[in-house]
């Protein structure tokens, strides 16, 4: 056992005697779940990188200063998919539109951080740290989600807790609990692919394991434990169930390989990845164009996991975000730019869907923020922090999100 | 691919111990003291070769096997002067292995002519471009219309709606094809991408737009590639270029990995590159791209200038499939703005990439109008007297630019600026953008796009003058306290530490601000401060993707004729040559880079390079011949631990971790006593069976030369 994993446990036992929260925000009440059965419940974070354009994803079609602040993109009220008479959904988003309607998809409006700044590199660094305003914090939310999980949910920690599909770990799950990043599972073996550890691949531990350099020693140890695991999972035989069409993008693709990790029973608790493009400064287009095809992407994919994963989507919570919005009108070169409040989307077993939640702050003149963006009404850490309590039971919420003061039950009131 | 920063822990301190040569005594070419360090500053300094070594890693992409004796012979102060000043530096090898990349030397309207972008290519389909005539260019232009056309029909048959098919792919990153709404949905144009995700492995030479678009392909006679490939070189190119679409891609599609290096062989630098243009011309483009950049890193004899271009690349950085035309641009981006002026004054650098069509298409200043420019109230008056429907996109002003300007190329985020001076950055700089962009035109100044009035930046204000108001803008920026500071820090990051010193950092700022921002003064700080030699920060800088791919090339001194693998080995550790979408570039943060993930993709690397298993690329580990002499002094009679000696001091000079090297050898010994027992014997007495013994014994080397190459000690520099 590493030292990380050490103390981890020292942190997670800390965390036990974290105040419990009530999370109105999902159908079942972690109270309601005995200990001795605890649920395996597993978290799927989707990071939309460049700040995506939240008014014309979820479109409120009845703001006519919508239609007026955004002459060649806003989506024509005739062409929305109608969710509640007031919101509707990009027409790219037709694959979520089945799952809102069963009621698994829950839609979080004039969502976002509450730090002013319109850096994208700040703002996703402060919305992954889950410290908005503080520079100096070095690990994810995810991972202190991770360090504050009720033990009972997880007695088994394996090399795969946390895993990114991506080349580095990104922020969201950096920290004290090991999390592996990869962009390829099928590739994840080192001098040869073989049932066995190849000569290479034991020499590697072998020196790895007794380097005195911290960084590496601990690293390697990790990359060998993982290497290991998923070679007995054998991913190379994975084909998705249920006529699961993922698109063929990167997007799609790492879709397809956290639902493989998922199923192969890795002990995965925690995927995260991201998708890139949504910084759409020009030419963003309206029911089609650039935006439009983002969407249909981003939908499809996340629609053909739900689906692949068939009963075992039960267990999973899918939740999305973006750095920050974008300005609610449109600027000169038929884009949008850096804004602030945004939508988030919130899929899952668990999750009372079927409902677009938030106190919607109106798009008039004197109702934006700085005249100019989406005015905030929630904080995404208080939609994160009742998705940590109820799926990893994780219900020391001063210790995932310090500082926030998220009152668990507060968000239900607001809806 | 990772967009943004990411960390691995804040709990991992680094902290190495000096190797085991740090005891070596002073050299003459110890420098003395600096006057301007601190008094009182006691920290241990690095010594003799260890000083050495340490600035080979740090000042160039990594030594290769003599560097040390080179630099020790010329004088490492001596040798630090020429680095600044690479025009003293003899480059004619370099040169000569860069004019295997013709086009490269091309200006950006040249190029774009000889090796037409698909948008061109569109163009001429639409007929607003003239096809040239006279071959081989009208061949390039035909075949390309030709597939470009198939593609987009097939486009339409799979999406009817006429709307969609205009649109770029879903993959096609926001803001791509702004230029050229009629874009067809293009598959991933870089023809670097990973095929099999293995890093070792070489993609396909017919990418899948090839593919697609030869579905409908004649079958290929065997006879007729035979032929072809027994050609003499003019001839087999003629008939290349004689052949059209779909034959061509067809013939191409059909050759064997052997066969296409074999329609290569004996042809001039001129001559592959029509071939390969015949097959995809922008594709040439970003090939060749890449190659001299790959070259230039681990050939080029002026290496801190090479290190800084990564560097100022990597500062003001441009993501290569913005839009169809950056990668024409990225090569003057690169050879006029970037390179020549990466030693040189600050100021200048920046004027350049602000004139420069590369950034101002990559950060939409080049589409930013003043909302009471000219331009806005003529398209105002127009607007109105449309339908709405009718109505051209509004047009007015972009704050990309003005923002990262600040954040990112001067200021730093804590510069002190506010939104409203983003905006008003973004005024001053309305009318800056680039004429005829498709048609690689330059920098061009548009006062009916400029904001009249005076504007307000940061307290300092800048009067209505055109260009020269931007200039003024970019001067101010370029002399802010703020901008030496962030510079000054970035650059030590890079040279010193992921932390760097703050003593050190307002040492170099001061130079910087005295000096009117020349870089090579403010690394002369740098190398002149005791911090830079501080026992502390020997090999604390854990190399990213691209310093240990050429730092791994560079030490195993393998000949190299393909740079296609190391490229994709760079696309899967995550950092892409000109891969990198967002403004920021990538991270210079040590643990940014270590991940569990990455590190199977270097040991894989190192294990393929030592191998010879990256196809076009030698390194030579096989072993010395043998003479059989006694064990020296201090050299053990175990014939593998010497073998692994050699190695080591050739591979990687500052030495392996003792108890890393023990576990090493120790996992040799026992997998040949179970795997192959005879190998020890065939070591012991290679005259037994020489083939085999031969065999034997360079595979060893090679798994020796990569286990070195994949430690932990060779991830740091």
């Amino acid at each position: 056992m590493s030292t990380s994993r050490r103390f981890f446990l020292r942190n997670g036992a800390f965390a036990l005697a974290g105040t419990t929260a009530l999370p109105g925000f999902l159908v079942r009440s972690v109270l309601a779940q005995a200990a001795s059965v605890a649920p395996t419940r597993r978290l799927v974070v989707i990071f939309q990188r460049g700040a995506a354009d939240g008014l014309n994803i979820v479109v409120p079609h009845r703001e006519k200063n919508y239609y007026a602040m955004r002459p060649s993109i806003a989506i024509p009220q005739s062409q929305v998919l109608d969710l509640d008479g007031f919101f509707g959904l990009h027409p790219s988003l037709a694959s979520f539109k089945p799952l809102y309607d069963q009621g698994h998809l829950a839609i979080v409006h004039a969502v976002g951080s509450p730090d002013m700044t319109r850096s994208h590199f700040d703002a996703q660094d402060f919305m992954e740290s889950g410290t908005p305003g503080n520079k100096s914090t070095r690990d994810g939310w995810l991972n202190r989600a991770l360090q504050a999980e009720d033990l009972r949910r997880h007695a088994q920690h394996t090399a795969f807790r946390a895993v990114a599909l991506s080349a580095d770990v990104p922020l969201t799950v950096a920290g004290q609990v090991p999390a592996i990043a990869l962009n390829n599972v099928n590739n994840f073996a080192v001098g040869g692919r073989g049932p066995a550890p190849s000569p290479a691949a034991s020499a590697f531990e072998a020196m790895y394991g007794s380097s005195g350099d911290r960084i590496f020693h601990a690293a390697g140890e990790e990359t060998f434990d993982a290497v290991q695991m998923l070679r007995a999972a054998d991913p190379a035989q994975y084909a998705p169930a249920n006529g699961a069409a993922y698109p063929a993008s990167e997007f799609g693709g790492n879709m397809r390989q956290i639902a493989q990790l998922l199923k192969a029973n890795l002990g995965v608790e925690a995927a995260f990845t991201d998708v890139t493009g949504w910084d759409t400064h020009q030419n963003q287009g309206s029911v089609n164009g650039q935006l439009a095809n983002r969407l249909r992407d981003f939908s499809d994919s996340i629609a053909a996991f739900w689906r692949d994963m068939g009963d075992g989507a039960e267990d999973i919570t899918l939740v999305t975000m973006s750095e920050f919005g974008r300005t609610a009108r449109e600027n000169g070169t038929g884009g949008t730019d850096h804004g602030h409040a945004n939508v988030m989307f919130v899929l899952g077993g668990h999750v009372r869907g079927g409902k677009v939640y938030g106190k919607w702050p109106g798009l008039d003149n004197d109702q934006l923020n700085q005249g100019r963006d989406l005015t905030l009404t929630t904080d995404y850490r208080q939609v994160l922090g009742e998705l940590v309590a109820t799926s990893l039971g994780a219900n020391n919420l001063g210790l995932v999100f310090p500082g926030a003061a998220i009152t668990p039950n507060r968000f239900l009131r607001l809806a | 691919m990772p967009f943004f920063r990411s960390t691995v822990s804040a709990l991992l301190c680094i902290c190495i111990a000096l190797p085991s040569g740090a005891s070596l005594a002073q050299t003459p070419d110890t420098p003395a003291r600096n006057t301007s360090a601190r008094p009182g500053y006691h920290s241990p300094q690095l010594q003799g070769d260890a000083r050495i070594l340490h600035a080979l890693n740090r000042f160039t992409f990594g030594p290769r096997p003599g560097d040390v004796e080179v630099v020790r012979s010329i004088g490492l102060d001596k040798w630090f002067a020429q680095q600044l000043h690479p025009e003293t530096i003899d480059l004619s090898d370099l040169k000569q292995r860069l004019a295997q990349y013709p086009a490269m030397q091309l200006s950006t309207d040249q190029l774009l002519y000889s090796l037409p972008s698909n948008a061109l290519i569109r163009q001429a389909l639409n007929g607003r471009l003239p096809v040239p005539t006279g071959e081989p260019l009208q061949a390039i232009y035909e075949n390309q219309m030709d597939r470009v056309s198939a593609r987009i029909a097939q486009q339409r048959q799979q999406n009817p709606s006429p709307a969609p098919a205009l649109q770029p792919a879903p993959g096609a990153p926001a803001g791509s094809p702004a230029m050229n709404p009629e874009a067809e949905a293009a598959p991933n144009p870089n023809p670097m991408s990973r095929a099999s995700g293995d890093a070792s492995s070489q993609p396909p030479i017919s990418s899948s737009m090839e593919a697609a678009a030869g579905s409908s392909a004649p079958p290929v006679d065997t006879l007729l590639v035979q032929d072809i490939l027994g050609l003499p070189p003019q001839q087999r190119v003629s008939r290349l270029v004689s052949m059209r679409q779909p034959e061509l891609d067809a013939f191409l599609k059909s050759l064997r990995p052997k066969e296409r290096s074999d329609l290569n062989a004996g042809l001039t630098p001129q001559q592959a590159e029509l071939v390969s243009a015949l097959e995809n011309p922008e594709r040439t483009v970003i090939e060749e791209l890449i190659a001299q950049r790959l070259t230039r890193d681990i050939e080029s004899s002026a290496q801190l200038q090479e290190v800084m271009t990564d560097f100022w690349l990597n500062h003001f950085n441009i993501y290569l499939q913005k839009n169809e035309v950056m990668p024409y641009e990225l090569v003057g981006f690169e050879r006029d703005v970037i390179r020549p002026l990466a030693l040189g004054k600050f100021e200048d650098l920046l004027e350049a990439t602000a004139h420069s069509p590369a950034m101002l298409l990559y950060l939409d200043n080049a589409s930013s109008i003043g909302p009471h420019s000219i331009a806005a109230e003529r398209a105002a008056r127009n607007g109105s007297r449309r339908p709405p429907n009718q109505r051209q996109a509004p047009e007015g002003l972009n704050e990309n630019y003005a923002r990262e300007l600040m954040e990112l190329h001067t200021l730093g985020v804590n510069g002190g600026y506010t939104q409203a001076d983003v905006t008003q950055v973004a005024s001053v700089l309305t009318g800056w953008g680039v004429t005829q962009p498709q048609r690689g035109g330059g920098f061009e100044f548009n006062p009916n796009r400029h904001e009249p009035g005076t504007k307000k930046v940061m307290g300092q204000k800048f009067k209505d003058h055109g260009e020269d108001e931007g200039r003024a803008l970019l001067h101010f920026l370029a002399t802010r306290p703020a901008t030496a500071q962030f510079l000054s820090r970035q650059i030590a990051i890079r040279f010193v530490s992921d932390d760097p010193p703050q003593p050190l950092i307002d040492r170099m700022a001061r130079t910087y601000m005295t000096t009117g921002g020349d870089i090579a003064q403010v690394l002369n700080t740098l190398y002149h401060s005791p911090e830079f030699w501080s026992t502390s920060v020997d090999r604390a800088k854990i190399k990213t993707p691209i310093e240990y791919v050429v730092s791994a090339v560079r030490a195993s001194d393998a000949s190299i004729d393909n740079l296609r693998p190391l490229a994709n080995a760079l696309r899967q550790m995550g950092m892409p040559l000109y891969g990198c979408i967002p403004p920021s570039g990538y991270s210079w943060k040590s643990t940014d880079w270590v991940s569990t993930g990455s590190l199977v993709d270097r040991m894989n690397f190192a294990l393929g390079l030592a191998a010879n298993r990256l196809p076009g690329i030698f390194a030579d580990s096989a072993p010395q011949p043998q003479e059989d002499p006694p064990p020296a002094a201090g050299q053990s009679s175990d014939p593998i631990a010497n073998e692994e000696a050699r190695l080591e001091a050739e591979l990687l000079p500052g030495g392996l971790d003792a108890t890393t090297r023990t576990a090493l050898l120790q996992q040799f010994h026992d997998q040949m006593a179970q795997r192959a027992p005879g190998a020890a014997m065939v070591r012991a007495n290679p005259n037994a069976n020489p083939r085999r013994a031969a065999n034997v014994l360079q595979r060893q080397d090679q798994l020796l030369a990569g286990l070195l190459i994949g430690s932990p000690d060779f991830q740091r520099r």
